[in-house]
């Protein structure tokens, strides 16, 4: 038996260092071919993109005609909404995508989107995968998009555009003092963005501050403690769903009104703002830094504040 | 006769108690053997070294001249079966799956049964009076049906040695009484070895060759082994079991009413002598 | 004469039961979200690629998926007829050892310390679900050993304590780890079948397959394990080293499918159930006949969970859940045993 045992332990400790060496001498996990100029033969002329910010990069660049699919949430520009589905962005559906007869799939470079992109290349189908994480991510995406689709230039002029309205934006709302600003992801268990999300990254250029921090995770749940102790100036909430901005907005004034102390409750600087702009990190990055800052930059109460920014939002 | 079970010199014991010491005795092929004594006098134990489930702390067990131990579980299977208390298993084993299953130490790796083995289980079932619940799963049978069955296992599995750890002491007398008959057919037709582990002292002298008593650590580890009628006496049954009985003639063999104190006709054991002057 | 299970009887059914299977995955690598018909995926692959989209899908996304889900069905169903066998308890399934928990931990660390790393194009998820199964495995076997007494009870305790404090270490992770990350490792641990590349399909099919034969090699000595270890040793069967060939080969088999399609829940246990109730506990015919119907049965519980709320899928753990309880209900209401026109 002790044998036996030798032998199952030393196959044991050979698969650790298995693993272990795959872990520090395995390739990155690039897999999709990389099509550039020279592996298309031309413009694509059917396009899929399976996130809603690719899309609607991808009608920034001029190419809404050539978009065949799109994934199901991608609600903007309004015209994406009438082009076939393929799925959901958490979950790609690579038959519709197929049935699609794409020559050209933008995608995601996370998990779920990257096994959906392995399958696609297996089938001979050309994708893209880029990573948008930070406001940087977005702007080198822009960027290759518009080079694989051959619309390089629309690219530049939209990369132009963006830079030229965030440092607007930038300087419109910098100020002596920043605002200490808690995003709430999520009120009950009450769940924030830390500092290394780009929410925050929204935050500080529409001239805030992330009261909590940088944390371990990106979205750390916090307690009362944390909470009382971070005493944030403005919080802003994202909206549970798109319907009645307003009645989210009066209950999420009455949640918070049981942290008196808080110098967000006692000056009523509580926002519910519409998620779909702001967390989705896009060519509207703009619409979505000037929503926040004018949270933080009031013109008047917060009531109105939202009121008059969710008028605006429909507007565009 | 040859020897077919020997066992030389063993001691065992739980826990550096011991409860076998120096146990010496011979088993002649074709014979009947039951073994026998007071709770914890260590009967089951003797059956598991007898079978090759324990192992002596000193002393060996032969089988045919060879030691127990330096047998391959398949080769012990083909040369011991071995019948303990009634059980019933996990899943729905119908009795005839159960029977055939006594022929698994003589099946190739896929373990499929032949025409011989089939013939043999059914002769098992026929021999034992279960062949009519042959498709019924165990769990449907009562207990002596049950123990009839496992007999019938036993059988199937053709070995020339039986163990019985007291296959009678949940039945009731008709089934006692069948079940010791069976197995001196086997023993008289087929010239099977048997040895029961037994309670009942009347029916081992009726049915058994040879007896061993075993009168347990409370008394020393002490052992007799001998014929029926040397063995079974009112004085050695006594000694070993701490009861004193009434005992009678029949034949060839006698038989041992034990009474106790308030039993109602306890006053015969005081008067009436103590039976048979030639004990 | 007594009759028995005999060898033609036995090959008769396996080639029935195959047939069926067969059918079943033909016809369900045909469903699906998008439509697709049968003449035009016999016309081949078309010369651009993806070009006969019929011929794609069904090649490329549906053959895949209901090749896999017959694999892990297979897997999970034969292991869970073994363990039940060498652990005497109807209610043991493959992860009651601490599979489930150590694979799960796998996943976690995969997820949470964000590998990215492919192995012959293998994800870090497959590879650490599955080295984190095996290595509970080894753990579980080694504390159940310590004891040195009844061997299926320590297993048992064993295994529950590896499972307690595993899940303790996965909830921890999962608590410090970001929402995306959160949903991902919920996702894996209900189970999914999704698309895999050839080569690990591959690789997935030969280990489990070879791993199912092993253990057909000794559905005889399980029959005799189920009686106990002293009634299986005096029947010829060697208890310790049955149970470590059994223990070892299903513990291979259900990390290589937790690996390949996370935990998938309800197969290894009721199949097993499902199959003894209408043919019975013999094992030289439960275990192959436990692995084709387990095949069957998760390939059409994958294809529910890819068209039921189309174009959206449920994790194909919550419709075997929800498919296979009513349905063990009824097979035990109706059969109490073997009824005589099936023998």
């Amino acid at each position: 038996m002790t044998k036996i045992w030798a032998i199952l332990t030393a196959a044991f400790a050979l698969a650790v260092l298995f693993v272990l060496s795959a872990h520090y001498l395995g390739g990155s996990g690039d897999i999709t071919s990389e099509p550039n100029d020279a592996g298309l033969p031309g413009e694509p002329t059917r396009i899929v993109a399976l996130a809603p910010n690719l899309t609607e990069i991808l009608f920034e660049l001029g190419l809404g005609e050539k978009v065949v699919a799109v994934s199901s949430d991608s609600d903007y520009p309004a015209e994406a909404a009438d082009k076939r589905k393929v799925g959901t962005f958490w979950q790609p559906n690579v038959e519709a995508v197929i049935a699609a007869k794409p020559d050209l799939v933008v995608t995601l470079s996370f998990a779920q989107q990257k096994a959906a992109a392995q399958t696609l290349n297996r089938l001979g189908l050309k994708v893209l995968t880029v990573k948008i994480e930070k406001i940087e991510d977005l702007l080198a995406a822009i960027g290759r998009i518009a080079v694989v689709a051959g619309r390089r230039q629309q690219g530049q002029e939209l990369l132009d555009r963006i830079k030229m309205q965030m440092d607007d934006l930038k300087s419109k709302f910098s100020s002596t003092r920043r605002a200490r600003v808690l995003w709430v992801v999520q009120a009950e268990p009450l769940r924030v963005a830390s500092a290394n999300t780009f929410i925050n990254e929204l935050i500080e250029l529409a001239g805030g501050e992330n009261a909590i921090g940088r944390t371990i995770s990106q979205y750390p749940q916090i307690g009362t403690e944390e909470l009382l102790a971070c005493g944030p100036e403005v919080i802003i909430q994202s909206a549970m769903s798109k319907s009645d901005i307003g009645g989210q907005q009066r209950n999420a004034e009455v949640f918070w009104s049981k942290w008196p102390t808080l110098p967000a409750v006692k000056d009523k600087r509580i926002y519910v703002v519409e998620s779909g702009t702001v967390l989705r990190l896009g060519p509207r990055l703009c619409t979505a830094i000037e929503l926040i800052g004018r949270c933080l930059h009031p013109a008047g109460p917060a009531r109105e504040q939202n009121a008059e920014q969710q008028v605006k939002l429909t507007d565009d | 006769m040859s020897e077919i079970i020997e066992v030389d010199n063993v001691t065992f014991g739980y826990d550096g108690r011991p409860v076998l010491k120096d146990l010496t005795f011979q088993v002649a092929a074709g014979t009947f053997l039951a073994i026998s004594g007071p709770n914890g006098a260590g009967k089951t134990t003797l059956l598991n070294l007898l079978c090759g489930v324990l192992r002596p702390d000193s002393g060996s067990v032969r089988i045919d001249r060879v030691d127990i131990h330096s047998y391959s579980i398949r080769e012990l299977a083909r040369t011991i079966a071995v019948v303990r208390q009634e059980f019933v298993p996990v899943f729905e084993f119908t009795v005839t799956e159960v029977v055939l299953m006594a022929r698994t130490p003589y099946l190739s790796t896929f373990g499929f049964e032949s025409a011989t083995d089939r013939e043999l289980a059914a002769k098992a079932l026929e021999i034992t009076d279960v062949a009519r619940f042959a498709d019924r799963p165990l769990s449907q049978l009562s207990g002596g049906e049950r123990q009839r069955v496992f007999i019938a296992r036993a059988f199937a599995q053709d070995t020339g040695i039986l163990l019985l750890d007291e296959p009678t002491s949940f039945l009731d007398m008709k089934h006692q009484v069948g079940i010791y008959d069976l197995l001196k057919k086997m023993q008289l037709e087929q010239g099977k070895t048997i040895v029961t582990v037994t309670h009942d002292i009347n029916l081992a002298a009726q049915y058994s060759d040879h007896a061993l008593l075993l009168a347990g650590p409370q008394a020393g580890c002490r052992w007799h082994i001998g014929k029926t009628r040397d063995i079974f006496t009112p004085g050695r049954i006594e000694e070993v079991f701490g009861v004193r009985t009434f005992t009678g003639r029949l034949g060839r063999e006698k038989f041992f009413l034990p009474l106790g104190e308030y039993a109602k006709d306890a006053d015969v054991l005081s008067s009436a002598a103590r039976t048979d002057p030639q004990d | 004469m007594i009759e028995g299970l005999t060898p033609k009887k036995l090959l008769i059914r396996i080639a029935a039961g195959l047939a069926v299977l067969a059918a079943v995955m033909c016809v369900c690598a045909l469903l699906g979200t998008e439509k697709i018909s049968l003449l035009k995926v016999l016309d081949g692959p078309g010369d651009v690629a993806a070009g006969n989209t019929d011929y794609a899908i069904f090649v490329g996304v549906r053959l895949p998926r209901v090749v896999l889900a017959a694999l892990v069905g297979a897997a999970l169903a034969c292991c869970g007829v073994v363990l039940q066998a060498i652990l005497r308890n109807p209610l043991a399934d493959p992860y009651i050892l601490g599979i489930s928990s150590g694979a799960g931990l796998g996943v976690v660390v995969a997820i949470v310390c964000g590998m990215n790393w492919t192995f012959w194009g293998v994800s870090p998820i497959s590879v650490l679900a599955f080295a984190g199964a095996v290595a509970t495995v080894w753990l579980v076997w080694f504390i159940g050993h310590l004891t040195g007494k009844s061997q299926v009870t320590s297993l048992l305790l064993a295994g529950v304590v590896v499972n307690a404090f595993f899940s303790s270490v996965i909830m921890f992770l999962v608590s410090v780890a970001a929402s995306e990350q959160l949903r991902s490792t919920t996702l894996w641990l209900m189970g999914n079948i999704t698309e895999k590349s050839p080569a690990v399909l591959g690789f997935g099919a030969v280990s489990i397959l070879v791993g199912i034969l092993a253990l057909f090699t000794v559905a005889q000595r399980l029959n005799i394990l189920t009686f106990g270890p002293h009634q299986a040793a005096a029947l010829g069967v060697d208890p310790a080293r049955t149970r470590l060939i059994v223990f070892g080969l299903s513990a291979f088999i259900t990390a290589v499918a937790v690996s390949l399609s996370g935990l998938i829940g309800f197969v290894g246990l009721i199949v097993p159930h499902g199959v003894r109730l209408v043919f019975g506990p013999d094992h030289r015919q439960l275990l192959p006949l436990s692995a084709i119907i387990g095949a069957t049965f998760l390939v059409m519980a994958d294809t529910l969970a890819r068209t039921i709320i189309a174009p959206e899928q449920l994790p194909v753990g919550v419709v075997t859940a929800m498919a296979g309880g009513p349905f063990f209900l009824v097979l035990l209401a109706r059969y109490t045993r073997k009824v005589s026109w099936l023998q």
